[in-house]
Parts: structure tokens; sequence; C-alpha cells
């Protein structure tokens, strides 16, 4: 393995201080002079088209600057996820929403929304605004909704229903082999179907943004995006503006993300615009909580079948999956989850039989969107319950099972692109080592109240989006006159260390330390081009780009110091930010850069990447005990095991990891948006949505395993999402072990595995 | 519209604020929920009447065979004090059970039995004691049971217009008693119990002599789960009796289907489990054998 001298190093954050102090700018802190406050009203209704609306008793409330609703806002019709600036075609990005619209599609949609000077005489406009509904019928259940007489939610002009009742963008279908074979070959068969929840990102920092209209017209927007360069897209296609006169930038913290702001921050940033171009004045919005689980979108609850074929020894010969996704009133990521759920769970295994048929689907609910894991954890939850069952039917254990039959490269898989590199065995076998696996099935005695048992479960997932949508990085690495280097990249940092990670990339790639890095990151104006962060990607393309961009600047640093030195360039390198010659310091990197400088000439690289991509791997690992009596599920320890590539800042990637299990722990046990008989959110508040708490933490074991990709910077993989992909399924398999009841439903509550119990002992 | 703080220095002092604002002042002690009430606009009080700086409301005191808990005693205070843990362990245990700790810093038990809502844990607790709550006007001093001041949910019969409440008082418990606290929630802090039992009993002999089992939230406050006491008195400590005591319970308490809560059927069952489960406990803390 290659030796580095920062790679690999966990540096401290960039961010460290400024947010262990408190003194770290975020969206929600700004303040601009003459700003003004915006609140929204929300549709107390599921489906009902606005009749009438009055907003001049709003309007004459002292300190009302402007009310906007559907009657004097643009209807230019988006797609508030980043999908519309991405989507290749043929295929065609669902524009299915508007600002305001004169039908409204779930409670907590936008009606019409109110700039005033303080936020709290913009909420009491909110209560002037008189608003005539009429209702119209509403559905919630996304079986329901594509029966032939369930009512429509859109129009078949946003470009929705070509395949079927309520069924937004394209039905998926994904196929080797010829799976009818590989039943028929097959001699134990078994299908199961799995029901999944609406999980809440619950990202710290609600969706806000500030936005100011200078006199020339150019848009300057501050907000929680995690995707600057295609929110400023979407906002130009929205107001009809040129991308050049718009600027989005995060100031630049985001109070953590998970997907819930891939494209706009929900609409925080067109509401903002608007407003703040009605008023020629800044508009600041920030969601509270209760709108940001009620509008912004969710995970996708839904339901997804597998059929699973094997040989008596075990080998895998086919394996069918059915993915049904309840994508909200509006379609946001709906198109994308609903395939990724099939691509990634058919990649995980091989077998020379498989079929993915799936489709997303509109309902009268909270939209759902992109939230860490992107439907593989809803795949993995039922590919990974099912491979428990088969190794009991087949008595073998559930570990060997698994390594007989998971993805090798150079096998043929339904990806687009081929399997470089695999470190999924050593995860297994590191994390069945940690957990103490050999003990599983032999840690109770009859009659125990409380039962414990061990489980598992595995997975991958992606480094980006390529090829399945654009993906492609920019960046500037620059070396200044005092020889110090500065990065600009267009991605964010929602809490991920972003910054840092790409640092260390540029401080190693021309011979510096940390110390004389800064980095720019997430401003449409000051970088270039990047799609920014989501699937996984940051590090693993926008860090190839800056390796690029700092590989230029470097070649010119050294092709300028081999001028001054009157040596070839081949003897040249830079360490410790001087250059030596032939392993004798010369002159310091200072040096040189001023020496530049003084005759015109800068060291700026530019890095245009358009990636490949690797699979991550990961094996995840559950003790839980169960209290048979009341039905409640302890978790005593997690051990994930994730094969990263190359970890480039450790200590980062296990928080990510930590991070990821812990959302896995909520979704497997008690995180869960159930919806009213009206469409009403029963879970819209921090005290009512069941996060698990400190006090419910478990030992968590992170387990870097580096399998270094070919692909990737300095061999790294995506991590961000990895965590929560199998963890739901290694805590249900735990459950089983512990006392022998299936769980086929998400969250597994207290109440759900208590009636299964009974349901055991009828 | 809020237009000041008072901060009384004694029991008369506060009473008199009381009386000036006739009804309009409300009393604040840690504050957990007029803060949030306020916030809401359920109320919107002209004076906020901050009583955690009268003499002795701090104080969790030993009075005979009596313990007093002062007005102003947080839930973190009842939960690490020596003297409860020792002598009504069933209150320590309720109180270090609600919340977050931010919130046990703040929040006080005569606040929780004030606020009167039907599964507060202290409450439950306090129920279970037999505690009484001193309740001083301009006219003087009465003493009222915990569990007579529910009017309803979220409803007390102490009238914060007028009256307030100075302290609990209720018997420490002595040889041969025992008590337990039992509770069912989503996740192990800041979350609403779906069930909560606390038990306090007595033996003699080898037989229950009194036992107090109140469960929540079963009705508008803790409910005594009258029947199953019934079936202990007298009887001799046994899985048997015990048993049957905690389905009495199940049959006696009616909850209600909840989305935050769990379904009645569920809570119903749970409740016989966590009833047994805390005679168990209290009567092995009383020494008795099982």
């Amino acid at each position: 393995m290659k030796e580095y001298q920062v790679v690999g190093k966990s540096v401290r954050r960039l961010d460290a201080l400024e947010k262990a102090t408190g003194m770290g700018t975020f969206t929600t802190d700004l303040v601009l002079p003459g700003m003004l406050y915006a609140k929204v009203l929300r549709s107390p209704h599921a489906h009902a088209r606005i009749v009438r609306i009055d907003t001049s008793r709003a309007e004459q409330l002292p300190g009302v600057e402007a009310v906007a609703c559907f009657k004097n806002t643009t209807r230019k019709r988006f797609n508030h996820s980043a999908t519309m600036t991405f989507t290749v075609p043929p295929m065609e990005a669902v524009l299915d929403e508007c600002i305001y619209d004169d039908v409204v599609r779930y409670v907590g949609d936008e009606v019409a929304a109110v700039a005033a000077v303080s936020e709290r005489i913009a909420e009491e406009a909110l209560a002037l605004i008189d608003v005539e509904y009429e209702l119209l019928p509403a559905v919630f259940d996304p079986v329901k909704a594509m029966e032939p007489n369930a009512p429509d939610i859109h129009t078949r002009k946003a470009g929705c229903f070509l395949c079927g009742k309520n069924i937004p963008g394209e039905k998926i279908h994904l196929a080797l082999g010829n799976v009818e074979e590989g039943f028929k070959e097959s001699d134990v068969i078994i299908e199961e179907t799995f029901y999944l929840p609406v999980q809440k990102q619950a990202q710290l920092e609600t969706q806000a943004a500030l936005a100011t209209v200078s006199h020339n017209g150019d848009i300057t927007v501050w907000s929680t995006t995690q995707t600057p360069h295609p929110t400023r897209q979407i906002l130009s296609h929205i107001f009809e503006i040129s991308q050049s006169k718009i600027r989005v930038l995060n100031p630049p913290y985001i109070g953590g993300g998970f997907g819930v702001r891939i494209g706009l921050s929900a609409k925080a940033e067109p509401i903002a615009v608007d407003l703040a171009m009605k008023t020629k004045k800044p508009v600041k919005i920030v969601y509270d909580r209760k709108e940001d689980f009620t509008s912004t979108d969710t995970r996708h609850s839904g339901i997804v079948t597998v059929k699973l074929g094997a040989k008596k020894d075990g080998t895998f010969q086919a394996l069918q999956l059915k993915g049904l996704l309840n994508t909200g009133a509006y379609c946001s990521f709906g198109a994308e989850t609903i395939g990724v759920l099939g691509a990634m769970g058919l990649s995980v295994y091989r077998a020379p039989h498989m079929l993915y048929t799936g489709n997303s689907v509109y309902t009268n609910i909270t939209p759902a969107g992109a939230f860490r894991g992107f439907g593989n954890p809803q795949a993995m939850f039922a590919i990974e319950s099912v491979v428990d069952m088969m190794a009991e039917q087949l008595g073998m254990d559930a570990k060997e099972l698994r390594l007989k039959n998971i993805i090798k490269p150079g096998d043929p898989w339904i990806l687009p692109y081929s399997c470089q590199s695999t470190g999924l065995t050593e995860c297994i076998e590191k994390g069945a080592k940690e957990i103490g696996w050999e003990r599983r099935g032999k840690l109770n005695k009859p009659g125990d109240r409380l039962r414990r048992g061990i489980g598992m479960a595995v997975g991958t997932h992606v480094s980006d989006a390529w090829p399945f949508c654009g993906d492609f990085s920019n960046a500037y690495v620059t070396i200044q006159a005092d020889g110090s280097v500065h990065v600009a990249s267009g991605v964010p940092d929602m809490g991920t260390g972003t910054r840092t990670t790409l640092g260390q990339f540029a401080a190693e790639v021309i011979g510096v330390g940390m110390e004389h890095i800064s980095v720019t990151i997430a401003d449409t104006q000051s970088t270039p081009f990047d799609i920014g962060s989501h699937a996984s990607r940051t590090c693993y393309v926008a860090g190839q780009a800056v390796m690029q961009a700092a590989a230029e600047a470097r070649s010119y640093a050294l092709t300028y110091a081999a001028k001054m030195l009157n040596e070839p360039l081949e003897n040249l390198t830079i360490q410790n930010a001087a250059v030596y010659c032939r392993g004798e310091r010369k002159l310091t990197l200072a040096e040189v850069a001023r020496h530049a400088h003084l005759h015109n000439e800068q060291f700026i690289g530019v890095g245009k990447v358009i990636p490949q991509n690797a699979p991550p791997w990961l094996a995840h690992f559950a003790e839980v005990e169960v209290d048979t009596e009341t039905g409640q599920v302890r978790l005593l320890k997690l051990v994930a095991a994730h094969d990263v590539g190359k970890a480039i800042n450790p200590v980062i990637v296990e928080g990510q990891l930590q991070g990821g299990v812990v959302q896995g722990m909520g979704y497997a046990l008690s995180e869960e948006v159930l919806f009213d008989r009206d469409g009403r959110s029963q879970h819209d508040a921090y005290h009512k949505y069941m996060l698990l708490t400190a006090e419910d933490m478990p030992e968590i074991k992170a387990i870097i395993v580096e399998a270094e990709d070919p692909t990737g910077p300095c061999g790294a993989k995506g991590v961000g999402e990895t965590g929560q992909v199998a963890t739901a399924p290694a805590i249900a398999n735990a459950i089983y072990d512990a006392v022998g009841v299936r769980l086929k439903q998400l969250p597994m509550t207290e109440e759900r595995v208590f009636q299964a119990l009974q349901n055991q002992l009828n | 519209m809020l237009k000041d703080y008072l901060l009384p220095a004694s029991v008369d002092e506060a009473l008199q604020h009381l009386q000036a604002y006739s009804g309009k002042a409300a009393i604040i002690a840690g504050g957990t929920d007029i803060m949030v009430n306020m916030a809401e606009k359920k109320i919107s009080p002209e004076a906020l009447i901050d009583i955690s700086r009268i003499g002795g409301f701090k104080q969790i005191e030993e009075d005979g065979e009596f313990i007093k808990v002062g007005a102003g005693v947080t839930h973190t205070q009842a939960a690490r004090s020596p003297l409860l843990k020792e002598k009504a362990p069933v209150l320590a245990q309720a109180c270090r059970e609600v919340g977050s700790l931010q919130i046990r810093n703040m929040g006080t038990l005569v606040g929780n039995i004030v606020s009167a809502q039907p599964a507060a844990d202290a409450a439950v607790a306090l129920v279970a004691l037999g505690a009484v709550a001193e309740i001083a006007d301009l006219q003087g001093k009465r003493e009222e049971s915990v569990e007579e001041l529910y009017a309803g949910i979220g409803a007390c019969k102490v009238d914060c217009r007028s009256q307030l409440v100075t302290a609990l008082r209720f018997k420490a418990l002595g040889l041969n008693q025992g008590s337990a606290f039992k509770r069912l929630a989503k996740r192990k802090a800041l979350a609403l119990p779906m069930l909560n039992v606390a038990v306090v009993l007595s033996l003699k002999e080898g037989a229950f002599e009194w036992v107090r089992i109140v469960m929540a939230p079963v009705g508008p406050g803790p409910v005594r789960a009258a029947t199953s006491e019934s079936i202990l008195i007298g009887a001799p400590v046994s899985h048997e009796v015990i048993e049957k005591a905690a389905a009495a319970a199940r049959e006696q308490a009616a909850p209600r289907d909840s989305a935050l809560r769990g379904s009645a059927a569920y809570r119903r069952d749970v409740l016989k489990v966590l009833v047994r489960r805390a005679l168990e406990d209290a009567v092995s803390q009383a020494g008795g054998s099982l």
C-alpha cells in the first residue's frame, strides 16, 4: 500500500474550532440590513382546489410588505430535487410542481407566503389570508393510488401517468438471464413481502434561505442546499433569469442534510427569491421544525417483495425483486429512488438469473425524495431478511451462505460499470469476529424472559451517480504568491468533513502540510461547476477533481522551479512545502511562488472529472436483547465493517459510519411518520418522532476495511450513505435469532414484536 | 402581554402578588410547561411569579416519619437525593425517567402535579406514596391528597389564581416496606410514557399488609388499581397472587388507542407485565421472599 503524508491521517477538521465554539455561520444565523422575514401558509387539506383566496386583509396589516400566492407568482413548473438538472435524455425529469398552485396535494403544501418586518407579524398575517377550498378525494395508500378509480393527483401535462395511474416517471425493469428458468433450477424458493415506513432525515438545521436582489437584478441566495450549482440552475429555470445573474452559496455551513436538500431546500430558495423580487428587500425564510417534518422530503415508504431460489448447496440461482415506493404528492426523486432500490438490491449477490420491476406512485402525503441510502435500505431489509430465511431452510450458517454468494470482481452483474474491488469478505470476517458470531443461537436457556440474539446483513452502494444521471466535478487549485494553497470546489460541507478531506488531497498532491491549505466551497460565484454533495460522491468525485487540479498546479510550480534552479524537471520534487533536487532541499515553495509572482505568473490548476463508479461494501452485525413479555428490543452492540477503498481521514470516516448506523437503528426500531385518515402527520415534532437518543445507544464499533479501487482518488470509494444500508436487517436477523419471530415491517416497535410473539404462541 | 416578572421571598408575598393580579398572573417554578404554553399562545399571563427563591422551597427534608419535598424541588434533585433513594426509592426512580437531563434540571415535582398530565412520572410515584399537597392561600393552609387533585386531563383542583402548592408530604418507607417504578416508552429519554406503574407496599408476617398500585395513562390522572390492591391485602406473598393482581389491573385499565403511545390492546397486555414486575421488585425490596 502506498505511503502518504497527509492522506490517510486523521488531521484536525478545518471547521473544528468554529463549530466547537459555536462561531460557525449557518443560513439560520444570517441577518442583513432591512431584511424581511417570510412565513408560509400551508394547506390543512390533503387534496383540494383553491376556489377563492383573498390576501387583502393580510396585505393591510402594518409591517407586511408582500403576500405571494398562485395569483401573483410565476407558475413555471419545476422539480425541487436536482433531478431536473442532471436527468439525461431520452429520460425526462418530472416537472410537477410550482411555488404555489391552485390545487393543494398534501397537508402542508404551500398556499401562500408573507414577507414582513418580523417573523411575528408575518405569522399574524397568515391568519388574515382567507382561503376557500373545494375538497377533492384523496388517496394515501400506494396500492390504492394505482387503482383505476383512484383520484388523479396530477395531470398528464406534468409529464406523469405515462406508465400508469398516478405513476410519475418510468417503470423500472432490470433483468439478467431468465428468472423463470432460475426458479426451475432451484431446490428451495422463498418469497416474502416487506413493508417500509416513512423515515425523516431530522437534520439539525431546518430548511432555510436568504435572498437579495440587486438594482441590476442580480440575485444572491444563501441557503442550506447540498447542491449550490444545481440549485442555481433550478432558480434560473423558475424565474427565467440567466444563470450568470444568480449566485447561490452556503454561508458556509449547513446543519446536516442526509439528502433532504439535493436541489432546493424544499421551497425555501424560490419562496425567498420571489418575495425579495416583490419587495426589493432581502427576505429570509427559516422553516420551523413542524414545517420541516410536514413539508420537506422524507424517505420513501413502500412495499418490497423478494423471491430467492437456491440450490441445496446454497448456490443462488435466481433473485427476483419487486418494488413499490410511495413518493407522496410530488415526484421529487421518486423516479430515481425506485431505480436505485433495484440496482443496489441486485448487486450484492451473484445469481445467473435476476429480475427487478418497480415503480413509484403518487399519494396525498408529504413528498418523499432523497434520504441517505436512496432506496437501498428498503431493498436490503427485504433481501437480507430472506437470505437469513434461506440459510435456515438450507440448514446453513447465515454467514457462510453469504460468503458463498457475494459478488466478486469479474462476476456478471446488473450494473452498467464493472466491479473492480471488494473487501466484503474481509468486512464479514472482521465483523463476525468483533461480534462473536460463533455464539449465535447459543445465547439463551429455555424459559428466559430476556433473550439475546445476533444477526448480520451485508450490502453495497455507489460512489456517485454516474452513469445513472449526469455526474461531474471541477476544481481550481492555486498556489498563491506566498506558497499557500487555495482549493475552490463547488461541493458543500454539510457536516461530512468535505472541506478537510478535499484539503488533504491538495496537500498530499502538492507536498505541503494542512497549515498551508485553505478551501473555498459551495459558492457558484467563486467555484467552478460541481453537481454537489449527494450519492456518496463528494470525496470520490470532487476529490479526483481536486487531485487533478493540484497536480497541474504542482507541475507549473516544479517547471518554474526547474528554470530557477537550472535543473532538469525530473530531478525535482516538492515535500514539506519545499522544492528538493535529488533529495537536497533547494527552495521553499514560498520562494518559488514569490519569484513567479514578481515575474507575472501564478500556478493555477484546473481539475475536470467525469468519474467512473465503484462499489463500497459493508457488513453489519447486531446483538440484541428482546423482552419476550413486552416486545421491547434493547440494542447491545452494533458492528459496522465497511470497505471504503481508502479512508482519507479515518476519524471522519468513522464518524460517517457511526452516524449512518444510528439512523439505521432508528429505521429498524422506532422512527416512523404516520398519517391519520385525513392525511395529517402524527409525528411532526422531535418529541413525537422517535429518533434514538444518547441513552439508547449501544456500543457501536466501526471497522474500516481498505480494498482500494483503481477508479477512486487514492483508492477511495463512497462512504456517506453506506452506514445505514444494512443496519435494519442485521437487527431483524438478531431478533429472529433471539426469539424466532420474523418481522416483515419496519420499524420493529415493541408493539409489533409483541404481536409477532403472540402470533408465534397461537 | 407579559409585563412583569416577580420574585417573592415568601409564600405570603407570592399570594399577595396573585391577588393583586386577580387571575392574570401565573406561577412559574421550572417553567418547562408554562414557557411552552406561552410560546404556543395557550396562555398569556400579565406577570410571572417565580417561586424558586422562597425559603425552604428547594428542600427535601425528613420530618419525623414524613418526608417533605418543597415546591421548588426539581426532578434532578429528587432523582439524586440520598434521602429519597433510601426512603422513597419509587420517587427517585420515577424522577430519573422524566424527559431529558435539561428538563429534569428545571422541572419541579409540584409543577408536575399542578400541570396534571395523566401520566406524569413523579405524580404516579407520589400517588403510590400516598402523598399530600400542602396548599396555601390568603385564608390559610390546608392539605389534600395528590390522588384527589385531578379534575380532568390537564386540569388540577388547585386554583392557581389564588392558591399555591408549597410542599408535598408523604410517609417515608420503613422496615418491611418496598416500592418500585416501571415504565414503558419508545425510547429511554424524551419519550412520553406508553405506560407507567408505581407500587408501594408493606409486608407483615409473609403477607401483604397494605399495598398501593398506581397506573397511568389509563385515566385523567394516575389511577389506583383498586381490585388488584384488594386481592393482595391480607394475602400471603406468592407468585400466584401477584399474577392474579396483575391480571386484575389489566381488566380495570382502559387506555385509549394512540398513534404516539401505542394501541389500547397492547398497552393493556403489557400493563399486566409491568404491574407484576413492580410488585415482584417491591416485595423483594421489602424483604419478602417469592
